[in-house]
């Protein structure tokens, strides 16, 4: 495992032999910053043998915004904003486990509807943030009218989150004790029906995008990362149950009111097309969380009851001495949230680390991209599902 | 954190590594979480034994973290077994008391993930690890100047022919300014002492 580190010699690659008579320097070429593939400004450094890639190096940092540094300055509930902006395609799933950090250290009772909103939030949250990624591995991969599809529907639950938090994209809605604002039944009302287009739509795409033969020709058996791999690397969420280990973390070490909750933990197989841990079945668990997300919201309607949305917060809030270590299923893998505080007096956070998901999957590139074609690793990139807010922080 | 007996953790590392002097750093209350702190120079066999032994294994190594006190330095490793029936979570903290060259012996070879992770560590605080395959800067660019999240950071005047802070564009009544110039001076102050 050493070697992939080791830029000196290239890996040993399967080439035919035609190729491999022509004896050829590696070309370096530069995928990025610019570029749509990256969904951001990732940059990579690739290694090229003709079509071949030898090597890949990621180059980070483009949208570095010192978010850690900035966190030690503030009070604990003006670090929420910046949170938002880490993952801004999932701004509810970041903010909640900063909360929940904040939230455990100061041992605030959160009332049930509060924590009802939360996982409704959350839930709607990732059917939003799995859209975005279906839509644009879609166009990754040359097909532009599922981003089409996709944004469609996106757009219902952005409009619901705009008439509840007054923000398409950036909330600042979980609050440390509660959530900002109630729900109204009209707008419960609405989530219901989302939730039945939502099930036809999911259908849709799979008959459109999932099942289609040229799709899965160009994702089965591609970039390949098995379990131990993604362990090895630290990988976690979609990446990890693609390659087909039954691990999520709402179910395995429940946090908030999940242990209350029925629904299924999507895993990668062979069964249909490509084998556990390729980018067919990655991108498969996400389209499968949807429809399990569905399950849990239209759970949640039904649990809804009556009652405070804010629990008994101080007004200066200020943290024992110690440290937690919180993490939570977001919908790219885990974030894991490690805030260190210094006694009673100290009204910031003293450090504030966040172990994001995409910067361990961006790590694993080197390792599961080399002997691969270029239009290749464009799929893989594409199914890891990284955001650059995120890796950079 | 979750399904670890910290001392029985902490005397299993005392008995097969020599040296570790494994101690629990335990708090009282639900509130906080406990972690074990190790000698630096023995983080290598302690994460071997971590991640081989039998009784308490940990398959993940989620992330590096490190704590700037001033008067030391602490790298946590925050740990993880990715397990269906038992999953656990760890916090294992080494201290590094010098503040001009710290150094700390690399955990890549027994987990990859610590790559960028380490990278990451040595970029915000300077904290070099030995034996590292590829120890560069990784979100600040390579030729910055000084390690962003130690306290007694102050950012460079001048970057590339580029000013950084201008005077004309800074908000000096700014509250969160105002805040780290006081946590500047203060960390200063300590170094000096």
């Amino acid at each position: 495992m050493q070697s992939k580190w080791d830029i000196g010699e290239p890996e040993k690659r399967t080439i035919n032999s035609e190729t491999e008579q022509l004896k050829s320097d590696l070309l370096t070429l530069n995928m990025g910053p610019q570029h749509p593939a990256t969904h951001g400004v990732l940059r990579l450094e690739i290694w090229t043998d003709s079509e071949i890639v030898a090597h890949v190096i990621p180059h980070l940092g483009y949208l570095h915004r010192c978010m850690e540094k900035h966190a030690e300055n503030l009070d604990f509930r003006g670090v929420i904003p910046f949170v938002d902006r880490l993952d801004y395609l999932a701004a509810m799933n970041m903010e909640w486990t900063y909360v929940a950090a904040v939230e455990k250290m100061l041992g605030t009772e959160v009332p049930r509807r509060a924590e009802l909103i939360r996982i409704l939030v959350a839930e709607l949250q990732r059917i939003a943030s799995h859209l975005m990624a279906f839509g644009t591995y879609a166009i990754d991969l040359g097909a532009f009218t599922p981003f089409l599809y996709a944004f469609d529907e996106r757009e219902k639950i952005l409009r619901l989150f705009e008439e509840v938090s007054g923000a398409r994209l950036l909330y600042n809605y979980i609050w440390i004790g509660g959530v900002w604002n109630d729900w109204t039944d009209e707008q419960l009302e609405r989530v219901g029906q989302f939730c039945d287009v939502m099930e036809e739509e999911a259908k849709k795409y799979n008959e459109l995008v999932s099942m289609n033969k040229i799709f899965i020709e160009r994702t089965a058996n591609v970039g390949v990362a098995s379990v131990e791999d993604c362990l090895a690397y630290g990988a976690t969420g979609p990446i990890l149950r693609g390659a087909g280990m039954k691990w999520d973390l709402r179910k395995n070490m429940p946090y908030g009111l999940y242990s209350e909750f029925e629904f299924d933990v999507p895993v990668g197989s062979s069964e249909v097309a490509g084998q556990a841990g390729d980018c067919w079945n990655r991108y498969m668990v996400r389209m499968k969380e949807v429809v399990e997300s569905i399950k849990i919201i239209r759970q949640v309607l039904q649990k809804m009851e009556p009652g405070p949305v804010m629990g008994k917060v101080p007004k200066i809030i200020k943290l024992p001495k110690g440290e937690v270590y919180v993490r939570h299923e977001c919908p790219r893998g885990e974030l894991g949230i490690h805030l260190v505080s210094e006694g009673t007096d100290s009204k910031t956070p003293y450090r504030l680390k966040v172990k994001s998901p995409c910067f361990t999957h961006v790590s694993m590139l080197p390792h599961i991209a080399p002997g691969q074609m270029i239009a290749d690793l464009v799929a893989t990139v594409g199914s890891i599902d990284i955001v650059l807010g995120e890796v950079d922080r | 954190m979750l399904n670890v007996d910290f001392n029985k953790l902490a005397e299993l590392i005392n008995q097969n590594v020599s040296g570790a002097n494994a101690t629990v750093n335990s708090t009282e209350d639900a509130k906080t979480d406990s972690s074990i702190s190790v000698e630096a120079s023995k983080i290598f066999p302690v994460v071997e034994f971590l991640k081989t032994n039998k009784e308490m294994p940990f398959n993940a190594l989620q992330a590096v973290s490190g704590v700037d006190y001033m008067e030391w330095m602490e790298v946590c490793y925050i740990m993880a077994h990715f397990d269906l029936t038992t999953p656990r979570e760890l916090i294992l903290k080494v201290k590094v008391t010098d503040r001009v060259s710290p150094a700390v012996d690399s955990v890549v070879s027994l987990y990859p993930a610590a790559n960028f992770q380490e990278r990451e560590c040595y970029d915000m605080f300077g904290i070099k690890f030995n034996n590292h395959p590829d120890l560069r800067r990784i979100l600040c660019p390579d030729d910055w100047e000084g390690f962003p999240l130690r306290k007694d950071y102050v950012a460079q005047k001048v970057y590339n022919g580029m000013e950084v802070f201008p005077d004309n564009k800074m908000n000096f009544d700014d509250r969160e300014f105002i805040v780290r110039q006081e946590m500047i001076k203060k960390a200063q102050t300590q170094a000096a002492n």
